[in-house]
């Protein structure tokens, strides 16, 4: 796609030249780049289109994460689209066993060899799609992946071929899963783009009367985390270090002095000192990894340790697009969060070669 | 002759457009005092004369906002930045004050623009000036030494206490003096007594403060080995002094000096140790968590160590020491016995000394950097500099005095056995 690909080309540019600035206004571009690149693509029929999707996701996504890799806001809203697609995908089946004609759709692609079977029997296929809705367990880990050319009787309906409304079925399924792949994008850039909103709705819940906050350099999401208790008639008071060497706690304490909060500035070597008499630390974050651990502005790991030592509670804010599924292993809190939101197969996001 | 510069954030934040301070020469004390200018503009340092000049003849501009002190910290010393320095207030109420002596007015002056900063150095200026006093000193008539002496001292140090809150070294000083003087037999003689306080003063600089920096120099190098990284905060004299002689002892290590805003201390030290040829790195007390990992040694220098064990030191010390603590690497706090005190403190708030917050808002070099200008016009905005914080004794790992290297939980018996009152052995 000579137009895509042009698009793909200037923002690839603008991020290896750092021109965009933020974690959000990043994910948005990208999101908003993604769509362009889904809507345009073409998906010929009798394919995979989940996996011809992914593959155009996957390869631009490479050149995007390549060219600005430290801004992991990038590859989390590529694994986001990814993930959407598989997941779209997977429902489009799961309404299709119920006696839509089948004309691809396993999302193990890796596993299913599906270019060399076009004609499958729409029980087989069916069987490989109800074995994809189960659960990952160990039981579904240790049975392996269903050949799907053998013939399982295991669909409950749908056991005949409708082969008359195939062909209808299947243009309506093509522009279907494209549809609901760019619904699905959009409510993720809507997301992205509230994301301040719906965190700042949470500050009363955990600012209350007369606390004394720190926080560390200048977060848009803590700024408007803090405005907005202040909204909600909270006096409480804050003390902004100033994050040397970018000093961006100076303009942070401008700007919540301008909201009306009482605001004390005081320099990163301060903080141990003043942390015995702070409530909470309220910070923002580069990104957040799997494993828990944050990306933050330098320095606030002595924050946290000096907090650890005072029992202050220390509270991070960040949108979604933040959450980054590299990072190691799991604990239990984020397991499931990251579960919603991306696929394992995504964390290498490369695209396959042909032959595979 | 003796200039003083002070450009450093000393304009009159008053109604009055004035720029940076210039004093003058103070002339010795027999010459007469030039009149003070307390114009709009200029301020001119006086000169300081034996005599009292009756002053009240200039208006005094005064343009502070009284600031509503934060109803969880209360600093005693809070009135002496408010939204302005001391500077011009000091001298208009000079003529206020008690008659002065020169050297004691010059040693208060460099206090207060700053250009004399760390325990020791404060501690021997100060004793010097008290030497000078004492010699010039004559016992009014129908008044006794012993009782009059001490009178005078203590005008001198609330003197010195206006133009900067004294330190704890320099309170252990002042303690020493006046148990020594106290101590004089009634019968001796004016001129004796001078003479043997003056000693009295010159062992106490001599022995405390030189040769205790000898001996904590010769325990603590035993600890360096070939191949440390060495880290330091600030400009601590001893620690620079142990780093030189190590290096003079053909050691190989390298140094991490960590520096931190507003007062950047650091540079001077980093200087004067790559002029003597030690390969040093520079950093900003934020990256410490990211250096930490190859660091083997913390030095670190005091202002005091309580009687809990706790080190109070230029502020970030705690951090740097926490976070050295966390990597398991050792913290060794160099620290002479006299600054040791029997206070205990058990947070940085209780007890601190306020900067001039002007420091804060201005950072040298980066003039885009205006976001906190005019910072005092809004009532909802403050900065605060703090200069001192309190170590936590966990975190350090031994303190090496000149009395040998001691945990932190041995400074109590230090002050207990060996500075009894009267004995200041």
């Amino acid at each position: 796609m000579p137009d895509t690909q042009s698009l793909v080309n200037e923002f690839v540019l603008k991020l290896k030249r750092r021109k965009v600035e933020g974690s959000q206004a990043t994910a948005k571009q990208t999101a908003e780049l993604l769509r362009s690149v889904i809507s345009q693509q073409r998906v010929p029929p009798h394919t995979n289109q989940a996996g011809v999707l992914i593959d155009a996701i996957k390869a631009v996504g490479e050149q995007l994460i390549a060219a600005n890799p430290v801004e992991l806001a990038v590859g989390n809203v590529v694994r986001r689209v990814l993930h959407i697609i598989r997941e779209e995908d997977l429902s489009l089946a799961t309404t299709a066993i119920g006696g839509l004609g089948l004309s691809a759709g396993s999302d193990d692609e890796d596993n299913v060899e599906q270019d060399d079977h076009p004609g499958l029997s729409a029980a087989a296929v069916a069987a490989a799609s109800r074995f994809t809705l189960r659960a990952p367990s160990l039981h579904t880990l240790l049975e392996g992946i269903p050949d799907p050319t053998a013939v399982h009787h295991t669909s409950s309906s749908g056991g005949d071929s409708e082969g008359k409304s195939k062909s209808a079925d299947k243009s309506l399924r093509i522009r279907k899963l494209k549809h609901d792949v760019i619904e699905a994008v959009n409510q993720l850039l809507q997301e992205i783009d509230t994301c301040h909103e719906l965190i700042a709705e949470q500050a009363v819940e955990h600012i209350h009367q007369n606390e004394v906050i720190l926080t560390l350099g200048r977060s848009r999401t803590v700024m408007e985390f803090l405005c907005a208790a202040k909204e909600k008639k909270r006096s409480f008071r804050v003390f902004v270090a100033e994050g040397a060497p970018r000093y961006q706690g100076h303009i942070l304490a401008k700007e919540l002095v301008a909201r009306g909060l009482q605001t004390t500035v005081i320099t990163d070597s301060a903080v141990f000192a003043m942390i015995s008499r702070v409530n909470m630390v309220i910070v923002g974050a580069h990104a957040i990894m799997a494993n828990g651990g944050v990306i933050a502005p330098v320095g606030l790991n002595m924050v946290a340790l000096a907090a650890q030592r005072h029992a202050v509670p220390f509270v991070v804010v960040a949108g979604s697009h933040k959450l980054c599924p590299l990072g190691g292993h799991n604990p239990s809190y984020m397991y499931r969060l990251i579960a919603d939101y991306y696929s394992a197969d995504d964390f290498v996001v490369a695209r396959k070669s042909a032959a595979e | 002759l003796f200039l003083l510069d002070c450009d450093a954030a000393e304009g009159n934040k008053g109604g009055a457009a004035s720029g940076g301070v210039s004093l003058g020469n103070p002339k010795p004390a027999k010459s007469a005092k030039p009149p003070l200018e307390r114009k709009d503009a200029t301020h001119a340092a006086a000169s300081v004369a034996a005599s009292e000049k009756k002053g009240g003849d200039r208006p005094l501009e005064k343009d502070r906002k009284k600031d509503v002190p934060h109803p969880r910290m209360q600093f005693d010393d809070k009135h002496r930045y408010e939204h302005g320095t001391q500077l011009p207030d000091l001298e208009a109420k000079f003529f206020q004050l008690d008659p002065m002596h020169p050297s004691v007015y010059k040693v208060g002056l460099r206090y207060l623009v700053g250009d004399l900063s760390g325990g020791n150095a404060r501690c021997i200026a100060m004793l010097h000036a008290f030497k000078d006093a004492i010699s010039d000193y004559t016992t009014p008539s129908e008044k006794v030494l012993i009782m009059d002496l001490p009178a005078k001292i203590s005008s001198y140090i609330s003197f010195l206490n206006e133009c900067r809150p004294i330190s704890i070294s320099m309170g252990n000083a002042i303690r020493f003096l006046k148990s020594r003087i106290r101590r004089l037999p009634v019968t001796v003689s004016e001129s004796e007594a001078k003479a043997t306080l003056q000693s009295d003063i010159d062992r106490f600089i001599n022995e405390k403060i030189i040769i205790a920096d000898k001996v904590i120099v010769e325990h603590a190098v035993t600890k360096i080995s070939d191949g440390d990284v060495l880290l330091t905060y600030g400009s601590p004299a001893v620690v620079e002094m142990l780093l030189l002689y190590a290096h003079k002892l053909g050691k190989k290590f390298r140094v991490v000096v960590v520096d931190s805003r507003p007062k950047l201390e650091g540079q001077g030290l980093l200087r004067r140790l790559m002029a003597n040829g030690l390969s040093c790195m520079y950093t900003h007390i934020n990256a410490i968590s990211y250096i930490m990992h190859e660091v083997t040694r913390v030095f670190l220098g005091a202002a005091s160590v309580l009687s809990n064990g706790t080190v109070y030191s230029r502020v970030g010390t705690a951090s740097v020491a926490m976070v050295a603590n966390a990597f398991r690497v050792p913290v060794l706090i160099c620290c002479e016995a006299y600054k040791f005190h029997e206070r205990v403190q058990l947070d940085s708030i209780c007890s601190n000394e306020l900067g001039d917050p002007d420091t804060i808002s201005k950072v040298p070099g980066r003039k885009d950097l205006n976001h906190l200008d005019k910072w005092a016009n809004h009532e909802n905005l403050q900065l605060l500099n703090l200069l001192y914080d309190a170590t936590p004794s966990d975190y350090v790992s031994m303190i090496v005095s000149d009395h040998g290297m001691l945990p932190p939980t041995s400074v109590p018996v230090i002050v207990r056995e060996y500075r009894r009152e009267e004995l200041w052995i």
